[in-house]
């Protein structure tokens, strides 16, 4: 088990920089995520762990050995790939020992071993099967299954449940994740499922245009995101542009008050943690937006009225638009049970927040 | 009610008609290949059968009876059993020959980046196949010859003293069917290379396999079926031409097709060559469909 250093790694394809000067560290034992939208350079930094690629700069770590320019067979990584990749001539129990036949086990070792491993996927039934009679769950874990048994210090998982439907997707999750804390691997995650990443993981990296944008928990990544990218990325948001009309300071807790318009002529006056001085680029998740049908009595500083544009029923929640006075319109998602009788389109409304809700995202172009 | 049956049992009619009809259109147009088949394959295929089974006189006249006697020959006879073992036998070395040599060549068509590049390597793989196989074989003769490249150049590098004798043996022949039969063996190689999906050679390896010995136990196993269809091929082309050997290794060789010639066309033993033609082809067909079988197996075991 170790972890992995990525130092100032670049990797270039001709003119095109499909990664620049990412900088990180995944601790041993840990679930890492890398999530982004696809050609953000995900697969090509798990490219670079695994050894497929080599950085154009910078160098890899794995487990305190610098790994750069290692073919990928000297690196003893475990890598479950997103359509399996099992071999189609070998049975399952073949799969599993196809590594350990590799380094050349005693053949009582390699039978001892492989039965672990498929008992750990619950696939001991299946030794003789061969991959194509095997449903796509349960390809999935023999491929997690080979990829353990040869004790790897990392394992990389690349969109592994990209290919399963929903449900089974939500099974192999809780699986993948008792599996890694059983084993205590240090597991890196590809994947543009950003709930499947906010779920899984300890940490999450999240990759847009080639830059590793934030790294974070997933309750950091999505109450505290870095930058604009994050934001919008990450969950459903609120991104608010505006003017500072005027900064005061109140000197409360160095809280800035600062008037700014919400949309064109609509004033606001929010007060928000820390230093966005100059900055106008704010946002706010539609869940933590409150809304009242009867105007003026939330007696709350932030709010706003508003007329509701469009009523979004999901079961469990009701997403709302709500033009504001003016031009302005904000998403707002509230839970099923606050609304007795649906509102409709051309309602009357009134939403209020608190003002830590309001976060400051530094400005364009950072 | 009874109008909507009826009108449904009217259309299931007509299609059928239709169906009836495109048959038999199919048929129509592939009446002129059949009826050539059949005039120009299938009948003197039969005829040649029944002529493997008639006897001569000592004029060489093909007599009314029935026997087995020229097969009795072809078994009994020591020569006759040499050149089929040796008929055999280069076959296979050449079958051997061929697809180990085919394999850096199928690699390269297939994992060549750039598309312009791989269309010129299948040009230059395929363009020996639009010329004639004797100028082929003839080229062959150029470079082997007493006199040819070879051994000038052999020659003029002091590196012999008298030049070598390379024509006229079953090297030169074996040498021969490498080249001219090589591309039949990369084609299919090539493409069942082409199938195997890049992860499993990554999968391969992040296991710990290097290059070689993930070629032997990924990509050599998935591509058996496309290195014995090409055996398939090269065997029965080894074993059943006549050109090659004729002009790079000369009359005399004991090989069936050479045999096969003397009799009908020196010899003028008509039944006897008929007899010979059959066991060639009992013999190719018996070692074709071996290896087919083995195929079979093999993609059985890949995808049932």
């Amino acid at each position: 088990m170790s972890g992995i250093h990525i130092d100032d790694v670049s990797r270039q394809f001709g003119d095109f920089t499909a990664l620049e000067e990412v900088q990180l560290q995944v601790r041993e034992g840990e679930f890492f995520s890398l999530l982004g939208p696809s050609g953000c350079g995900k697969t090509t930094l798990l490219n670079l762990i695994a050894g497929f690629l080599d950085p154009t700069r910078g160098r890899i770590m794995i487990g305190g050995k610098d790994v750069t320019g290692l073919p990928p067979y000297r690196r003893g990584l475990g890598i479950v790939f997103q359509d399996y990749a099992l071999f189609p001539h070998l049975s399952v129990f073949d799969n599993v020992a196809y590594g350990l036949r590799i380094r050349k086990q005693p053949k009582k070792e390699i039978k001892r071993r492989v039965e672990e491993m498929l008992a750990l996927v619950q696939l001991s039934s299946m030794a003789d099967r061969r991959p194509h009679q095997l449903s796509g769950g349960q390809r999935q874990r023999v491929a997690i299954a080979r990829a353990l048994a040869i004790e790897p210090s990392v394992l990389l998982l690349d969109e592994p449940l990209s290919n399963l439907d929903a449900k089974l997707r939500k099974a192999m999750q809780t699986e993948l994740r008792t599996i890694q804390r059983r084993t205590g691997v240090t597991t890196v995650l590809v994947t543009h499922d950003q709930e499947e990443a906010l779920s899984l993981s300890d940490r999450i990296g999240i990759l847009g245009h080639g830059r590793l944008q934030q790294v974070g928990t997933p309750l950091e990544v999505y109450r505290r995101p870095a930058n604009r990218f994050v934001a919008d990325f990450i969950g459903q948001v609120n991104l608010i542009q505006t003017a500072v009309a005027a900064e005061r300071s109140t000197g409360r807790n160095r809280h800035a008050a600062i008037d700014y318009e919400i949309a064109a002529g609509v004033p606001l006056l929010l007060e928000t943690t820390g230093s966005a001085e100059g900055s106008g680029l704010y946002m706010i998740r539609p869940e933590r937006i409150k809304i009242a049908l009867t105007a003026g009595n939330s007696g709350e500083a932030n709010r706003a009225p508003g007329v509701i544009s469009h009523v979004g029923y999901a079961g469990d929640q009701v997403r709302l638009h709500v033009q504001l006075a003016g031009k302005g319109e904000l998403q707002v998602v509230a839970s099923d049970p606050l609304f007795p009788v649906l509102p409709s389109a051309g309602d009357r409304c009134e939403l209020y927040w608190d003002a830590e809700d309001v976060i400051a995202l530094p400005p364009e172009g950072v | 009610m009874l109008l909507l049956s009826r009108r449904k049992g009217c259309r299931v009619v007509a299609r059928n008609t239709v169906v009836r009809r495109t048959l038999s259109f199919y048929w129509l147009m592939l009446s002129p290949a059949l009826l050539f088949l059949l005039a120009f394959l299938v009948v003197p295929f039969i005829m040649l059968i029944v002529l493997s089974f008639r006897e001569v006189d000592s004029l060489l006249n093909v007599l009314p009876s029935y026997s087995l006697k020229n097969y009795t020959e072809i078994f009994t006879s020591a020569s006759y059993l040499t050149t089929i073992r040796s008929t055999l036998g280069v076959a296979a070395l050449t079958t051997v020959i061929v697809i180990i040599a085919a394999y850096p060549a199928a690699y390269l068509l297939v994992r060549t980046g750039s598309k312009g590049l791989r269309t010129f390597f299948y040009i230059l793989l395929i363009s020996p196949l639009l010329t004639s196989v004797v100028i082929r074989t003839f080229a062959w003769i150029v470079i082997m010859a007493q006199n040819g490249l070879l051994n000038e150049a052999l020659l003029k590098l002091h590196l012999i003293d008298k030049p070598l004798s390379l024509l006229w043996s079953m090297k030169a022949v074996v040498i021969a069917y490498v080249q001219v039969m090589l591309p039949f063996a990369v084609l299919p190689i090539a493409t069942s290379m082409g199938e195997i999906q890049p992860k499993l050679r990554q999968a391969s390896m992040s296991l710990g396999a290097g290059r070689i010995r993930t070629f032997f136990k990924v990509t050599f196993p998935l591509t058996l079926p496309g290195l014995l269809s090409g055996a398939a091929i090269v065997f029965s082309l080894a074993a059943g031409s006549y050109i090659t050997p004729l002009l790079v290794g000369g009359r005399l060789q004991p090989l069936l097709p050479l045999s096969i010639y003397q009799q009908a066309v020196q010899v003028f033993n008509m039944p006897f060559a008929a007899a010979l033609s059959m066991t060639l082809l009992v013999l190719v067909a018996i070692v074709v469909g071996l290896i087919s079988w083995i195929s079979k197996r093999w993609e059985a075991r890949l995808h049932d």
